[in-house]
């Protein structure tokens, strides 16, 4: 074991002067550097959602808005393109106006007798409903 | 003194810099030191340090008073070597700068520069020892823990490490006596 008692005579280093120095601005740099990484980190998070959230906005007014009352504007396109076509047909068509006398369609009212029909039940033996 | 720690720990663990900055005067040198016997780089070992350190701050409150703080403060060093480590294993690389450095730092801050050719060849040894022997015989030669503590430390029962220093012990002194022999200490 004499040889093993020499490991204790193996030369001894101390750390150099300005070690704990260095290792204070080592920790005060991570430090730093964990903070940016937080503030970096909170800041993507935000713009992540706040894109998103535009992504949204921006979907519902130009893209749903347009889509949602497909039939109306299907519906005035088509007019629109008949409207369009129209004028150009309007040189071929001849417009036709006739006359109706709806004289002697309607009858006052005031001319017919009055009157009134009284409905009551007649037997009790019978459906309580009432019979028209 | 244990009071002490945990108080200053406590206080680590709210965020006060002058409680931690307490910490790393008392443990900076025993780690530098536990470090560089492990790596046998001295700039590699004060990195580790202060990476060790860094976490200590950042980490504490994963720390439980059911061990010392020495052991956690240990048990983090020790984690960040052998990953270290492991690190040099798969990309062998040295720096030049890191050899000048290296060599100036070494001759500023040892204590004790022993250069007999005994200790060189003990360094050798001991350098080539398997980490899962190296760390500890070092910590229980070198640092001077108990091995319910190096337990803590590394995690591992008691007999296991209790195994693994006799077994380190043995094969360091075969090492030895074979580079004394006249051979060089073979990894």
């Amino acid at each position: 074991m004499e040889e093993l008692g020499l490991l204790k005579k193996l030369e001894k280093v101390k750390a150099p002067p300005d070690f704990e120095q260095k290792v204070m601005a080592q920790v005060s740099l991570r430090k730093r550097n964990m903070r940016q990484k937080r503030t970096a980190f909170r800041l993507s998070l935000t713009g992540a959602f706040a894109s998103l959230l535009a992504i949204f906005v921006l979907l519902n007014v130009f893209v749903l808005k347009k889509k949602a009352p497909l039939g109306v504007a299907d519906g005035k396109k088509d007019i629109a393109a008949a409207s369009e076509k129209a004028p150009a047909m309007s040189g071929q068509m001849i417009p036709v106006i006739e006359t109706l006398d709806y004289s002697t369609e309607v009858r006052s009212r005031s001319y017919e007798p009055q009157t009134i029909y009284l409905l009551e039940q007649v037997s009790d033996t019978t459906s309580k409903e009432i019979k028209y | 003194m244990r009071m002490d720690e945990q108080e200053l720990i406590r206080q680590v663990q709210e965020g006060d810099e002058v409680a931690f900055g307490q910490i790393v005067m008392t443990y900076k040198d025993r780690i530098v030191n536990y470090l560089y016997q492990f790596t046998g780089d001295y700039q590699k070992a004060v990195e580790l340090a202060q990476e060790t350190f860094i976490r200590v701050y950042f980490k504490a409150n994963q720390y439980r008073p059911v061990a010392p703080l020495s052991s956690w403060i240990y048990a983090i060093a020790s984690n960040l070597a052998k990953t270290e480590m492991k690190k040099t294993r798969r990309i062998p690389t040295v720096s030049l700068d890191d050899i000048v450095a290296h060599e100036a730092d070494e001759k500023a801050y040892t204590e004790d520069p022993a250069d007999c050719g005994l200790v060189k060849n003990l360094r050798e040894a001991l350098n080539s020892l398997h980490p899962r022997y190296r760390i500890p015989i070092i910590l229980k030669d070198i640092e001077g823990f108990s091995q319910e503590e190096i337990a803590q430390i590394l995690k591992k029962p008691v007999g296991t490490i209790k195994a693994r220093i006799s077994r380190g012990r043995s094969l360091l002194r075969k090492k030895l006596e074979k580079a004394l022999a006249g051979g060089r200490v073979s990894s």
